[in-house]
């Protein structure tokens, strides 16, 4: 599904990913854990296609090179990435926005176009599945939304544009058990054999309950160790300074 | 080119059937316009829309003699139940209040019976005070309330062509009345055409008038309208505005709240493309105590758009406890876009509350990642950001059928961008 090798990526002259290798294969969930400043959001962002980034090295997602695929083209083929700050939009409705959007993905899939009707159907469903509160929906695109609101709202996204390989950039972080778990639910029950993930986060506290395949220490913009729920325990009882 | 543009008194004589005193009145009008030309940017009021040169640079001539006014078919809207009065090239044509008690409300076409020389410095108003012979005069009884909204349908025909129209309008809404307008401008000439309207609207006590004013198709006319507007005590007045699509668009609003606890509020939201220039100026004139005045203009500016706004709020020493708000924002699609923006405040009482702000910015490239991280393309993200910019305006408009009606015209136009 994903392979990254000797990644390195820099903005404004400032090396950030420094040689990073990874592989994901279909199915597979792999965590990153790693200190502030390590590169975890850099990572995700240049998966995402985020432009600024002066990037070398391997990136391929299905067998084929990212390097010259826009951002929106990331997004259609099935890369989706949830983000840690997801961005208030004043005046955009946040139904008529995923409809668009959904709408652009199922096109590019060579899908029908959704009408309204069956747009709210599936909405219906999704957001129910998830637990959360319709009346969201019909507010404008994450303004005023509470922390826990904007990620649950980054997962119901999630759900419904159904991708190939999904980045969850600290969605835990700020969360309180109850959105967690919700979040939690949302990634284990979108698991299968042909979806693959790549959670970034800072605590053990969500892998407890979505058990990654493989957990990756990155520091310094690089990999420093790779292994299994066994290294994030570690990490819990040690810190990262001690890793190595 | 026109160098130097006068009018000749005879245009005065082809009046019909006018007293001396209104002849008078028109003549030295006249010679007031004639002294002057067209306004440009070395007076103030239009220092940011030099009309002198937007006239010279695109105008050979300009025609005052009248036009052919025949209009065989309107397209009325369906959208919702309303009355209606057409008004061809600035007359009054036809007018039809179906779901009103008709003898409360009276409709005749304009005839000025005010012949004080307005103390304004404004040529325009000068050259319509000499020219206008045509509008429409409605008034609403007191005690009585609309049904369903009037729309004023302001169609331009496909005559019109370097014609300068002159025509003058009035509302007089009666004490305790309510009435519910919306002007909605349709434009079939494809040549250019000047348009220069002077509006009357009176509020009585406990009055409640609220206008939403729809100008959107692209076109090649050049508007201006000044507009006189009084608020009486406890009177209510809310306006709604979406003028873009023109050439050259100027409207110099002037509301009095003269009566105490009136409350005007002043919604605006544009997009202007395409070296579309336009002028929103207001003069919120507090003259009474405990009034309450509110003010939102938003622009969206696309390549050579040129966007201006000039607000000034006036607090006259006795009106303490007024609550006075302006804000402005804009929008910048490209480094063509002009904004200019000059807020002023005037106050000479000292128990009260008046503010401003004034914000202009380009897309912000936060956003747009967002959307396109969801698969849209960096147009239509854009799109999306000017829809959800200027509906904020659209949004606070009550009436689900009238605000699904701008909202289509408002995005008919985004989505040529």
């Amino acid at each position: 599904m994903l392979e990254i090798k000797n990644l390195k990526a820099s903005i404004n002259n400032k090396d950030i990913l420094k040689g990073l290798d990874i592989t994901i294969k279909p199915g597979e969930l792999h965590a990153i854990m790693g200190p502030n400043g390590s590169g975890k959001s850099t990572l995700a962002n240049v998966l995402s296609g985020k432009n600024g980034y002066e990037i070398s090295g391997e990136l391929k997602y299905q067998g084929k090179s990212l390097k010259e695929i826009s951002i929106d083209e990331r997004a259609q083929k099935g890369i989706f990435l949830a983000f840690q700050y997801p961005t208030e939009i004043p005046g955009v409705n946040t139904n008529n926005f995923l409809k668009t959007s959904l709408n652009k993905v199922r096109k590019a899939r060579g899908e029908k176009e959704l009408d309204t009707l069956s747009f709210l159907k599936l909405l219906k469903e999704k957001s129910s599945e998830l637990g959360i509160d319709e009346k969201m929906l019909s507010r404008q695109l994450n303004v005023g939304f509470s922390g826990g609101e904007k990620k649950k709202n980054e997962i119901l996204q999630m759900k419904v544009l159904d991708p190939n390989l999904v980045i969850l950039d600290e969605t835990d972080s700020g969360l309180d058990i109850d959105a967690l778990k919700i979040i939690a639910d949302g990634v284990n029950s979108s698991r299968d054999k042909k979806k693959s993930f790549l959670v970034i986060t800072h605590y053990q506290r969500l892998l407890d309950y979505i058990n990654p395949d493989f957990v990756h220490v990155l520091s310094n913009g690089k990999i420093i160790k790779s292994g299994c729920m066994e290294l994030a325990e570690e990490l819990e009882k040690k810190g990262y300074k001690k890793i190595n | 080119m026109i160098e130097n543009f006068k009018i000749n008194s005879k245009e005065i004589d082809k009046i019909k059937k006018i007293s001396k005193v209104e002849r008078d009145f028109r003549i030295n009008n006249l010679n007031l316009f004639n002294a002057k030309g067209f306004p440009n940017k070395k007076q103030e009021d239009w220092k940011f829309s030099d009309l002198r040169e937007i006239v010279q640079k695109n105008f050979k001539k300009l025609n005052v003699n009248k036009v052919n006014s025949k209009v065989k078919k309107i397209n009325l809207i369906k959208d919702f139940d309303h009355n209606y009065i057409v008004v061809v090239n600035g007359e009054l044509k036809s007018s039809n209040f179906k779901f009103e008690d008709k003898n409360r409300v009276r409709i005749k076409n304009f005839k000025n019976d005010n012949f004080l020389q307005e103390n304004k410095d404004n040529p325009l108003i000068y050259l319509n005070h000499a020219l206008s012979d045509k509008g429409y005069d409605v008034e609403v009884e007191d005690n009585y309330k609309f049904k369903k909204a009037l729309i004023v349908y302001n169609l331009f025909t496909k005559d019109l062509k370097e014609n300068i129209l002159n025509s003058r309008n009035k509302i007089k809404i009666g004490e305790n009345s309510e009435l519910h307008t919306i002007d909605l401008v349709v434009n079939d000439s494809k040549y250019k055409f000047m348009n220069n309207v002077y509006e009357n609207i009176i509020l009585e006590n406990n009055a409640v008038y609220k206008n939403i004013f729809i100008q959107n198709d692209k076109n090649e006319g050049y508007f201006h309208k000044f507009s006189k507007n009084k608020l009486s005590s406890r009177s209510k007045y809310s306006a709604f505005i979406f003028p873009s699509g023109s050439k050259f668009n100027k409207l110099d609003l002037e509301f009095n709240l003269e009566g105490e606890d009136s409350e005007c509020i002043l919604q605006s939201a544009s997009f202007l493309n395409k070296s579309d220039h336009q002028e929103i100026k207001t003069k919120m004139n507090h003259v009474a105590p405990s009034c309450k005045s509110y003010q939102k203009v938003k622009n969206v500016l696309g390549s050579d758009g040129k966007g201006v706004y000039q607000g000034k709020i006036y607090v006259k020493d006795i009106a303490q406890k007024t609550n006075a708000y302006q804000l402005s924002k804009a929008l910048l699609l490209s480094d063509s876009s002009e904004f200019n923006s000059k807020p002023e405040l005037e106050i000479y009482a000292d128990d009260v509350k008046c503010s401003h702000g004034v914000t202009s910015g380009s897309v912000d490239e936060d956003s747009i990642y967002y959307l396109m991280s969801r698969g849209l393309n960096r147009k239509e993200a854009v799109r999306l950001l000017i829809d959800g910019f200027l509906n904020e305006v659209v949004d606070m408009i009550k009436s689900n059928s009238v605000k699904k009606f701008v909202k289509s015209k408002l995005q008919g136009q985004i989505h040529g961008y």
